[in-house]
């Protein structure tokens, strides 16, 4: 339902992310994972429209959606937990939903605080006095009251105790069992790949790996290796446990040539 | 006692519309962080339309040269309908304003607003003295009234319906923003404009349906408030200070408050006008504008809390600094060049170029307080006009050396900032810009109004400045303007220059852009951040003081008129649209944009545009508002600018080597925007270089 293609996207006319390749399915939970500074954020902020690309498309749902700008998006069921949140701190815990829910508040409200049980005894309060936990989950409720037909969230667990991230990443996958499409991105590696179906590697603003969150997991040096640049030995890893974690799109890093 | 009650009803109508008023401006700050300056003029021009329409049948357009009266009936039609088209006039003018300046400006700097919405405010103005004329009307009463009696006092009862028509309407607002989706919009909106566009709502249609709503405020606003004062163009646009000071109790976001402040301000005023008749010592004019804006002052002062934490911009949204390179060598070309322009020109453009330089002056002490430091100061004339007045009156003193009382007028203008200066360690931004206008107002009503100090209509004069014996003064006889004051300006000006140009480069300098980009951070540091600011006020002001000595040598005559309300709203509008940042601002601003300066004198001289040139000036305002909003220097200053290829001159005629500088060639004037451009430019490339040397 999510097609990124050969996505360039920066600042200032600089591209961060040079050829990116990404899709999402239909109730299917992705992360993308890598270092500081390779471009997840980017790329997401690309697909919610907050970022104009340089070249690439996206669409959702076989419609373009590559420019449109975010509120647009947004209604086309696009929604994006950004990595600061953006939650509305002078409005209520109730009214930060409400705000984000047109039509039939009071079912969608429901239907998200049955998901988020925790966010009902702060319904009241002014979404500025709660925790950073329960700002994090206001976040991914407003998100989801809207109905999202794709579920964006930027490094969820920044600064928050294990526990809540814990609590908080197996939402993501009650929320793609409705049919949603979820695309995270997260440091916490290990804890992610226990959540996720799929998992893209990001470097250098390049894809350098795909696969499956199981393969990541069996082979902590492949992405030990996909993490620090190093595509040869990531290379010769995925080859000696036959297979290949690279997928089409992801080109060599810059400064050498392709491999023979 | 049956006096106080009455006066206290009648109070009701003009603080009912200051209400009025003072919740279109809450809207439209809230949706936009616009402080519409402009609002009241909306309302003027409504009312004009109203008592057009009631009176002669016509509708009147807001333009000029086109043909701006249509007959729409044969005679003055009734008062429903007029009301409804009046209505729907103004919204529709509010509208069109909005797309035309402020859309554009949404995500600019709250400083560019302000002096938007001063260009707006002055060009309304100037349309209506040129359709409607300066002469008041009186007009009929618009809603129904009888005499009514409460407690043996007969008063008109439509003062009572305007005060049922306030609290509707706040409460109405109140329920707006507090029960629907549309005003839960708005709030988030305003607080976090990525986080609503993020969940589908689009900041730009919100922003545009809060405006529109206001907009019909201000109609209505303009139409309550005929019976009550007679209309003419300037007071009405006045309006726009007392509906600030009830928005400002109302911290710019509660209804309730502004209205409440707005009808207290009103009957605040007729009670003073009651004891002004019965109490014989109290002073005559004044009272009632200037005592309601110092206790505005005072309770902004004690009770700012949190004030200002939105308005207050960011680091990423201050104009553009320069960076002097070569100040004494500039300074040194200034002069040579100064003294050129005064020499060859005559009569009444030689007077236009002094004029320029004093204007300069001014904008210098902006440069140095709102450019520098981030301090928003809207009471820049009262300090002009605190020292021209002493100045006059300082007797014997006034005959010494030149320089001496000059100083002497400026020095008291310093006591002035520093108290100013007071609010500001506790209020910040757009917030200190109103409360500063607010002092302006007191100044003007308690102050300049009062005729003890400021000699009433006629002015006080000024005697010529002299230097051991030498008539260093700007007329002698028939000789008007002499050289030789031109040059007297001319070396005060460049002199300031020169010191405002070494302040910034100096460490002091330094610690004031550290408190403009992060008052906190300036404090971890050891920056002693309220004795910076007050240091910076002080020296603003004296800045200001000495324009103001140069000015009243330069009139001859002093009035209060020179130094009105506004007079500071329009000098920081043309210095921060010239370009705040910058020295080079503070002239173009002299030369370019002061109304009595050589620019426009040239273009009345050669286009004949006379009775336009407001119109001129507020539209080009709030154009290069738009255009330029980083200042009109800071445009020149860019990399292929006019700046750069002045200073190579510069440095072709006088050599680095000369007279020094901070900067050696190649020369690069360097703004702050540069910085933050290489510095979210430099980690991308450090990150390829280090992936580079990884990979041999």
């Amino acid at each position: 339902m999510l097609e990124v293609t050969d996505l360039t996207a920066g600042y200032n006319g600089l591209a961060v992310v040079r050829g990116v390749t990404v899709t999402v399915g239909r109730g299917e939970v992705v992360a993308l994972l890598g270092p500081n500074g390779a471009g997840k954020t980017t790329t997401l902020k690309a697909v919610a429209g907050l970022l104009k690309p340089l070249g690439g498309t996206i669409s959702v749902d076989g419609a373009a959606t590559a420019g449109r700008p975010a509120h647009v998006l947004a209604r086309r069921g696009v929604a994006l937990v950004p990595e600061d949140r953006a939650i509305f701190a002078d409005l209520t815990t109730r009214e930060n939903l409400r705000v984000a829910a047109s039509g039939k508040a009071k079912d969608r409200e429901a239907e998200v605080l049955d998901l988020l049980p925790e966010l009902r005894k702060c319904l009241n309060r002014k979404a500025g006095l709660l925790s950073g936990g329960e700002q994090q989950m206001l976040a991914v409720g407003r998100a989801l009251v809207g109905r999202p037909k794709l579920l964006v969230v930027d490094e969820m667990s920044l600064g928050l105790a294990p526990v809540v991230v814990q609590r908080l990443l197996p939402v993501l996958r009650d929320v793609a069992a409705r049919g949603t499409g979820v695309l995270v991105v997260e440091q916490h590696v290990h804890l992610a790949l226990e959540v996720v179906d799929r998992a893209y590697v990001l470097t250098h603003g390049r894809l350098v790996m795909e696969g499956t969150a199981e393969r990541l997991r069996s082979d902590e040096g492949l992405l030990a290796a996909s993490y620090f640049g190093d595509q040869r030995a990531a290379e010769r890893l995925v080859a000696s446990s036959g297979g290949s974690a690279e997928s089409p799109e992801a080109a060599p890093l810059e400064p050498r040539g392709p491999l023979p | 006692m049956n006096l106080v009650l009455l006066f206290l009803l009648l109070g009701l109508g003009a603080g009912g519309v200051y209400a009025l008023l003072g919740l279109g401006l809450v809207l439209k700050y809230r949706a936009t962080q616009v402080i519409d300056f402009a609002h009241a003029s909306v309302a003027m021009f409504s009312a004009y339309v109203f008592v057009n329409l009631r009176s002669t049948g016509r509708l009147e357009l807001p333009w000029i040269l086109l043909p701006h009266e249509i007959p729409i009936a044969s005679a003055g039609i009734d008062v429903l309908p007029a009301l409804a088209i009046t209505l729907v006039y103004g919204t529709l003018l509010g509208y069109v304003l909005f797309l035309v300046v402020y859309r554009p400006l949404l995500r600019a700097a709250p400083l560019t607003k302000v002096c938007a919405s001063v260009g707006v405010m002055l060009g309304l103005e100037a349309i209506a003295v040129l359709n409607f004329g300066t002469t008041s009307l009186a007009t009929g009463p618009v809603l129904p009234s009888v005499p009514i009696r409460i407690a043996s006092v007969a008063f008109p009862s439509d003062r009572l319906v305007l005060l049922g028509i306030v609290v509707a309407a706040a409460l109405a607002l109140l329920a707006l923003y507090r029960f629907t989706r549309f005003g839960l919009a708005t709030r988030a909106s305003a607080e976090n404009e990525t986080g609503a566009a993020l969940i589908g709502i689009s900041p730009t249609a919100i922003a545009t349906r809060n405006w529109v709503i206001a907009s019909a405020f201000a109609a209505l606003s303009g139409i309550l408030i005929t019976p009550i004062s007679s209309l003419d163009p300037t007071s009405y646009t006045l309006f726009v200070v007392p509906a600030l000071g009830a928005a400002l109790v109302g911290r710019f976001a509660s209804f309730p408050w502004t209205a409440g402040a707005g009808i207290a301000l009103g009957i605040f005023q007729s009670e003073v006008t009651l004891l002004q008749a019965q109490v014989p010592w109290m002073p005559r004019q004044g009272l009632g504008d200037g005592v309601p804006f110092l206790l505005i002052l005072i309770a902004m002062t004690v009770s700012a809390r949190r004030l200002g934490v939105r308005g207050d911009p960011g680091t990423m949204r201050n104009p553009s600094l320069g960076r002097p390179t070569r100040p004494l060598a500039t300074s040194i070309v200034c002069l040579v060049l100064g003294l050129i322009v005064l020499v060859a020109l005559q009569g009444s453009f030689r007077a236009a170029f002094i004029s320029s330089l004093i204007t300069t002056c001014i904008c210098l002490s902006l440069v140095l307080l709102t450019g520098f430091v981030g301090q928003v100061s809207l009471a820049q004339m009262s300090f002009v006009g605190f020292s021209a007045f002493v100045l006059s009156q300082l007797g014997a003193i006034a005959g010494l050396p030149f320089p001496i009382p000059a100083l002497l007028a400026a020095l008291t203008a310093v006591p002035l900032g520093v108290l100013i200066g007071l609010p500001a360690l506790r209020v910040r931004g757009v917030s200190l810009a109103v409360v500063t206008l607010a002092v302006a107002a007191a100044m003007d009503a308690l102050v300049f109004s009062n005729a003890a100090f400021s000699g009433g209509l006629g002015g006080r004069t000024i005697g010529s400045p002299t230097f051991f014996g030498i008539d260093l003064g700007i007329a002698q006889g028939h000789d008007y303007p002499r050289v030789i004051f031109g040059v007297v300006v001319l070396v005060v000006v460049v002199l300031v220059g020169y010191g405002v140009a070494r302040l910034r480069t100096s460490s002091t300098g330094r610690v004031l852009v550290a408190i403009r980009s992060n008052e906190r951070a300036a404090a971890f540091v050891g920056v002693d951040v309220a004795r910076m600011k007050l240091f910076a006020f002080a020296l603003s002001s004296f800045i200001a003081g000495l324009a103001g000595s140069l000015l009243a040598y330069d009139q001859g005559t002093v009035s209060s008129a020179s130094f009105a309300t506004f007079t500071s709203l329009t000098v920081l509008a043309i210095a921060y649209v010239a370009g705040i940042g910058r020295i080079a601002g503070a002239v173009i601003a002299g030369l370019m944009f002061a109304s009595d300066g050589l620019f426009v004198s040239f273009l009345d001289a050669w286009l004949h545009i006379g009775q336009y040139q407001q119109i001129v000036a507020g539209v080009a305002l709030a154009f290069t508002a738009i255009q330029n909003q980083n200042g009109v220097a800071a445009e020149l200053a860019g990399e292929k600018g006019l700046a750069l290829r002045i200073a190579r001159l510069r440095d072709r005629i006088l050599p680095v080597r000369w007279f020094g500088g901070a900067a050696p060639a190649p020369l690069r004037t360097r703004s702050t925007s540069d910085v933050t451009r290489t510095a979210a430019a430099e980690p991308a490339v450090a990150v390829k270089e280090e992936a580079g040397a990884r990979n041999p």
